[in-house]
């Protein structure tokens, strides 16, 4: 037996402490989760898709690189696959988006014989230079727009779309 | 262009580029033996006009797909979409199909006929260069027809 002896009074004042502790602590904790929660949010890559292309395989010319992704539609979710033209620039990686800023359609990479070195819209003619630059005279209105784009273990992974940067 | 409304928004103020409807006609088997290949062709075509309205979404409006019973009169049905498209600003009209009896309508003209193909079973991956092959032989059609009457 020990020698302290623990009177009720005291007896009651710990139980009460130590469970009005916990009840406080199960109050807390999700409070301070919830406010520190955009620390901890986890940055895997941002929001880079990870393509099958590797870097290394990449030169001057522009290639076209397929990535998928999931797509979420209201209720209906599916798989989404899109392009972008991929080039190097010097050591710098160049993405572009294939879509036409006339209407959205698809641009390829010398699809018109005659000017081999461009971006041809087959819809209506329009034509685009390397950078992506809409050549007067054309339908287009604006330069094709640009992904983000980054190298992860030798292989091409393309990001968020944003206007273009190079014109 | 999709049939949705915010490609018709689009699609109104733009008529002069959107000169090209795409029409799928689908045959609908529903008998046992039929409805698993019925459905597979449906899926193709469907699939199919997907990416080719990809290629091209700033020139063709894509309907949604025309279904019809296999005992369904094709030139009576064909003389109706003709009739209807008619009445719309659309200069160049396809119809694309997996159906053979359309082959001998005399009524519609740019019915392009494809064989289809059961996509059901590959992988994605296999799939979609299928499906590419597939899209670069109709490709040309198109572009056929648009330099020939443009």
């Amino acid at each position: 037996m020990s020698n302290n002896r623990v009177s009720r009074r005291q007896f009651l004042g710990y139980t009460l402490t130590g469970v009005g502790g916990f009840m406080a602590a199960g109050m807390l904790m999700p409070m301070v989760r919830f406010a520190v929660d955009p620390v901890l949010q986890q940055k895997d890559a941002g929001d880079y898709v990870l393509t099958d292309q590797a870097v290394a395989d990449i030169t001057e010319e522009p290639v076209r690189v397929d990535f998928t992704f999931e797509q979420v539609d209201a209720w209906y979710t599916s798989e989404v696959t899109n392009s972008a033209w991929v080039y190097k620039e010097g050591d710098k990686l160049i993405a572009l988006s294939p879509v036409c800023k006339h209407l959205g359609c698809t641009v390829n990479w010398g699809g018109d014989p005659e000017q081999p070195t461009q971006f041809f819209c087959p819809c209506h003619a329009g034509r685009y230079e390397k950078n992506g630059q809409n050549i007067p005279g054309t339908p287009p209105l604006g330069p094709l727009d640009e992904y983000d784009v980054q190298e992860q273990d030798g292989f091409v992974a393309i990001g968020q779309v944003k206007p273009n940067t190079l014109v | 262009m999709h049939f949705n409304s915010k490609d018709i928004d689009l699609y109104a103020s733009q008529k002069d580029y959107v000169d090209t409807a795409v029409v799928p006609l689908i045959e609908l088997d529903l008998t046992a033996s039929g409805m698993k290949a019925s459905a597979g062709a449906s899926e193709y075509l469907q699939s199919l006009t997907v990416i080719l309205e990809k290629q091209f979404k700033g020139r063709i409006l894509l309907l949604p797909p025309i279904s019809y019973v296999r005992a369904a009169d094709r030139t009576e049905l064909g003389e109706q979409l003709k009739k209807e498209l008619s009445e719309t600003g659309f200069k160049h009209i396809f119809y694309l199909t997996t159906d053979p009896k359309w082959r001998s309508v005399e009524e519609l003209d740019n019915v392009l006929w494809l064989p289809a193909i059961p996509t059901g079973d590959m992988d994605q991956s296999f799939k979609k260069s299928v499906m590419e092959d597939q899209l670069r032989q109709v490709l040309p059609l198109f572009t056929k027809e648009w330099t020939h009457h443009s």
